[in-house]
């Protein structure tokens, strides 16, 4: 696509999304492949403004602290995999907000998936929740429990009390101890 | 001379003042000096300037201070475990221009860098608080400005550590990101002032610290100072968690260690790097290419951009380790940060604010 058709494209789908004017001066001022490779992706994913702002600021940030173009950026394989992918337009869009923060916050997104995984492997049943702070800004590890009568009680603290090792050990990564060093 | 100023302002009122002679015999030719009926309108921002921020750092606004120059640490809270620092505000704003700096919210209305000349009434104020003080004070002044950026203009610190001098129950901390010493090497502090420099490593210097005397340099600066009889101590503020931290951190207390006796070392502080929403935009408008501002930093439980806690907890206490090694004495203690991770990090809870400031104000000497 040439530069004045890119400009015009990038303006029409700017102004059908109400793209507030300072992200649209900041797309325009990418430079082509980039802007070329953003407005592909925002039409690609039939995206909405909140998640074209989203993206951007992402890519933005990515882009200054790895020194790489926008456009290398939506190369990568992971983000790529979703570009190409089938499925709704909204779907893979949220995927590619989902995998921009992965690259944005790598750090955070692997002690995230560890933590998950650690909590669905104790197999604990409906009724106990294990709730990590949210983006893990805290130390403190919540539990909550959901119960109907006594004996529903007295079950999920019996559940609870055979997992105590693991939860400990949760609590722990929760709180900075016992990572391995190159997790996070 | 290592900064630039574009102009200077002088309050009418004060023109007569040592200080203002002072700093108009030590400018440089070519500095227009400007007198005005209240230098808080000088010191406003400038709004039609591109960068307001940085406009006021090159305007000197010598003036009045109207209010109290004592205050307590503006990052004080019942939140956070606490230094019990006392802030003497002799001066507002800084030459050096650090991204993450927080001046860059809390004085973004009146960036002009105002010296106050009247700042002898700080000494009598002082007076009346050590009156009613039942333990040691540390005063700094170094939280809203550099303590020794501009020295060798103002001539400050020469008055500072001669108060000082005098008075066994205080301690005096100029704290600061530069290698202006000369003043302090010609007076003798009789051990009543600490001099401590925050430090980063390299990295974080070269992308951030703009201005700055490089780490080397401050470490270098620290030696001389200790060995003309000053006690020193350094802040690890903030703390920045990129790639490779832990490394960097341990280097940089390598580099510290080899340089100054350790067991003169009286305090290393941490402080992980914190900022508020709004800090956190100007500084990423002011500088939007520095790396150093794009962590892994979420929104924590106080309202401020934080490393996510596993992160923060991990190299808080690599460092910790570092420093643990070199069994040097130094107290360590941790800058707005809980309780809960106070504990962890430290392995006991934080002392109540009056008995780590007192700690800090007695020193090493009085600790045995």
């Amino acid at each position: 696509m040439s530069a004045p058709a890119d400009e015009a494209a990038i303006r029409e789908w700017a102004a059908a999304r109400r793209l507030p004017a300072p992200y649209l001066a900041r797309w325009l001022e990418l430079g082509p492949e980039d802007r070329a490779a953003l407005l592909e992706t925002a039409v690609g994913l039939r995206m909405r403004a909140g998640q074209l702002i989203a993206a951007f600021d992402l890519m933005e940030e990515i882009s200054v602290r790895d020194a790489r173009p926008v456009a290398a950026i939506l190369a990568r394989a992971e983000v790529r995999r979703i570009l190409d992918g089938s499925g709704s337009g909204p779907g893979r869009a949220a995927a590619l907000l989902g995998a921009l923060r992965a690259i944005r916050f790598p750090r955070l997104a692997r002690a995230t998936e560890r933590i998950t995984c650690e909590i669905a492997a104790l197999g604990l049943p409906r009724g106990i929740r294990i709730a990590p702070p949210r983006e893990l800004a805290s130390g403190e590890i919540r539990i909550e429990l959901a119960a109907h009568g006594s004996e529903d009680l007295r079950g999920l603290l019996d559940a609870l009390s055979r997992r105590a090792a693991e939860l400990a050990r949760i609590a722990d990564l929760v709180a900075g101890v016992g990572w391995n060093d190159d997790e996070i | 001379m290592r900064f630039e100023l574009d102009a200077v302002y002088v309050e009418e009122e004060m023109r007569a003042t040592a200080l203002a002679r002072r700093v108009i015999a030590a400018l440089p030719p070519g500095v227009p000096i400007r007198h005005v009926p209240d230098g808080r309108i000088a010191a406003r921002a400038d709004r039609a300037a591109a960068d307001p921020f940085a406009a006021g750092k090159r305007r000197m606004v010598i003036m009045r201070r109207r209010s109290r120059f004592l205050t307590g640490c503006p990052a004080a809270s019942n939140e956070f475990a606490c230094c019990g620092y006392l802030v003497m505000e002799l001066a507002s704003n800084c030459p050096m221009d650090c991204g993450y700096c927080f001046l860059q919210e809390f004085v973004a209305d009146n960036p002009g860098f105002q010296v106050y000349a009247n700042y002898a009434d700080a000494f009598a104020e002082l007076d009346r608080v050590r009156a009613g003080a039942d333990r040691p004070l540390r005063i700094g002044t170094g939280e809203l400005a550099d303590s020794l950026a501009f020295d060798s203009l103002t001539g400050m610190s020469r008055d500072l550590v001669r108060y000082f001098a005098g008075r066994d129950d205080l301690t005096l901390e100029l704290k600061t990101k530069t290698d202006e010493i000369e003043n302090l090497l010609e007076i003798d502090s009789r051990g009543r002032t600490l001099v401590s420099w925050t430090l980063s490593p390299e990295r974080v210097f070269r992308s951030s610290e703009h201005r700055t005397a490089p780490p080397a340099a401050r470490i270098a600066a620290a030696r001389r100072v200790l060995e003309a009889g000053y006690r020193v101590g350094f802040h690890l503020d903030p703390i920045i968690a990129c790639d490779g931290a832990e490394r960097d951190y341990s280097a940089l207390l390598d580099e510290v260690f080899a340089a100054v006796p350790t067991a003169r070392i009286e305090f290393i502080s941490l402080g992980g790097l914190r900022m508020t929403p709004g800090l956190r935009a100007a500084a990423r408008r002011r500088f939007p290419r520095d790396p150093m501002l794009l962590g892994e930093e979420v929104l924590a439980p106080d309202g401020r951009y934080r490393a996510f806690a596993p992160l923060r907890m991990r190299l808080y206490e690599a460092i910790n380790r570092r420093i643990a090694r070199e069994k040097s004495g130094a107290r360590v203690y941790l800058c707005m940060e809980n309780a809960a991770i106070y504990r962890r990090v430290l392995g006991a809870a934080p002392p109540a604010p009056a008995a780590l400031g007192a700690a800090l104000a007695d020193g090493k000497r009085r600790d045995g």
